[in-house]
């Protein structure tokens, strides 16, 4: 697999980062691993972010998440219409499947976890040189471990690239067919389709990306972000329920000492208003006929009060809150908090 | 709320980035204060009005709203309803004074007595 990165004279990244001290270790890395052709800006806050945004120049937007209970959303908000060019990414330091549905719906193009080594910093530089399509040096071509299957499908995707992801660990584990940004096929072992890619999703090895062939069938039919969304899911469920999954067990005390912020329910919808996705939705229709009253409201206050498009509705409850993205292409609605609204 | 209802109300538009507040009263009545000639008193009582007739599909939806925020590029936009009917509106900037106290104000309009 070889795919042409385009080389860019000067890239200009915009790190933004309330923590001082990782801060100045991601620029550096940063620094180091793109052998001085990245021009590296730092923030420590959205003001200041913004002022660096402004002028244009800016091509890629690092933003880091500390705290589980931020609002990105709010944050990514605060850009108002970005420049066409800027890729917005989200490095969370404490990342569930939650707030990388929340990222992703409020606009970021990559959500990933914040790097605490070297070797991780060096994994991020990848996924960012990968998103923008900028070269990376040979130094760090020679190889990149620790890039999550998720990451590099969210990647594939986005690009609206075609290829084909295969799992290894000692022999090959299975396979993910990417056609022009969707996911159409999975296989591992005697499964297919979603079985097969929530499988995949378990299990631990390397992969590599391979040039896209036909598959011999075609088993997935849903959307990439819904279909990564629950593997995601399933996946983190998973692990909760195992001693040995650290990392999702701390996902899962950090969701548990914060209950405003665990997905209680969700659902997606074309624009149409044809169901795609619903998980624990207790009414669909209604939380349809909602979604699809406020973009009818959304499409009568914009003109009046000329502050640019909508870009979501967030309901405060009485315990935890919901998010509504009416668009004319979609609509969606997550509700955070407990059980019941 | 210790002020009384119109001295709070009256004090909200001087937060920075405010752009204009609005109340509507459980029998229809609606004020507000902001720039008359970007937000006439009849911007701000359709923009509660677009508010209040989303009742029944939230009703239906079975939420109950402590407040909401429309989110648009370069606004927010925050609806507060109190049980006895009582509605706030107040539109500001991102990343402003006015953004960062929405809840404060919210709250002590849920708070407040009205009078």
């Amino acid at each position: 697999m070889s795919k042409e990165i385009k080389i860019e004279p000067a890239l200009h990244v915009l790190i933004v980062d309330d923590d001082r001290d990782d801060l100045a270790m991601v620029v550096n890395a940063f620094r180091s691993l793109s052998e001085g052709h990245w021009q590296v800006h730092t923030a420590t806050g959205m003001g200041e972010a913004l002022q660096h945004i402004k002028p244009g120049k800016i091509q890629l937007l690092v933003l880091a998440v500390n705290s589980p209970v931020s609002d990105v959303s709010l944050w990514l908000s605060s850009l108002g219409q970005p420049p066409t060019h800027l890729k917005r990414v989200v490095m969370a330091a404490t990342p569930t499947a939650e707030n990388r549905a929340a990222s992703l719906a409020a606009g970021a193009d990559l959500f990933i976890e914040k790097p605490v080594s070297p070797e991780g910093l060096k994994v991020v530089f990848v996924d960012l040189s990968k998103l923008t399509g900028w070269a990376l040096p040979p130094s760090v071509l020679s190889g990149s471990p620790g890039v999550s299957v998720a990451d590099l499908i969210q990647m594939e995707c986005l690009a609206r690239n075609s290829s084909i992801l295969e799992l290894f660990h000692e022999q090959s584990l299975g396979r993910i067919y990417i056609e022009e940004g969707q996911l159409i096929h999975a296989v591992c072992g005697e499964l297919a389709g979603e079985r097969a890619l929530n499988k995949l999703f378990t299990l631990t090895g390397t992969f590599e990306l391979h040039d896209f062939e036909p598959p011999p069938e075609r088993t997935l039919n849903r959307t990439w972000e819904v279909l990564l969304g629950e593997a995601t899911r399933q996946r983190d469920s998973l692990n909760a329920r195992t001693p040995s999954g650290s990392a999702a067990a701390s996902d899962a005390e950090a969701l548990a000492t914060n209950p405003a912020g665990q997905a209680a329910e969700m659902l997606i919808c074309s624009g149409t208003g044809e169901v795609l996705y619903h998980w624990q939705c207790p009414t669909v229709a209604a939380r349809l006929t909602l979604l699809q009253a406020v973009l009818v409201r959304a499409e009568k206050l914009i003109p009046e009060i000329q502050l640019g498009k909508l870009d979501r509705l967030e309901i405060q409850l009485t315990a935890g809150r919901a998010v509504l993205q009416p668009r004319a292409d979609r609509l969606i609605f997550v509700r955070l908090g407990s059980e019941k609204p | 709320m210790k002020k009384n209802f119109k001295t709070w109300f009256s004090e909200v538009p001087a937060t920075p980035g405010l752009l204009t507040c609005g109340v509507r009263r459980p029998n229809g009545k609606c004020a507000g204060y902001g720039d008359d000639r970007i937000y006439p008193a009849e911007k701000i009582e359709k923009l509660l009005q677009q508010f209040a007739d989303l009742n029944a599909p939230l009703d239906a939806a079975e939420l109950a709203p402590r407040w909401s925020t429309w989110a648009f590029e370069y606004g927010l936009l925050r609806f507060v309803q109190r049980p006895d009917k009582w509605l706030l509106m107040l539109l500001v900037s991102p990343e402003t004074e006015a953004a960062h106290k929405l809840d404060q104000l919210s709250e002590e309009f849920l708070a407040g007595p009205v009078k």
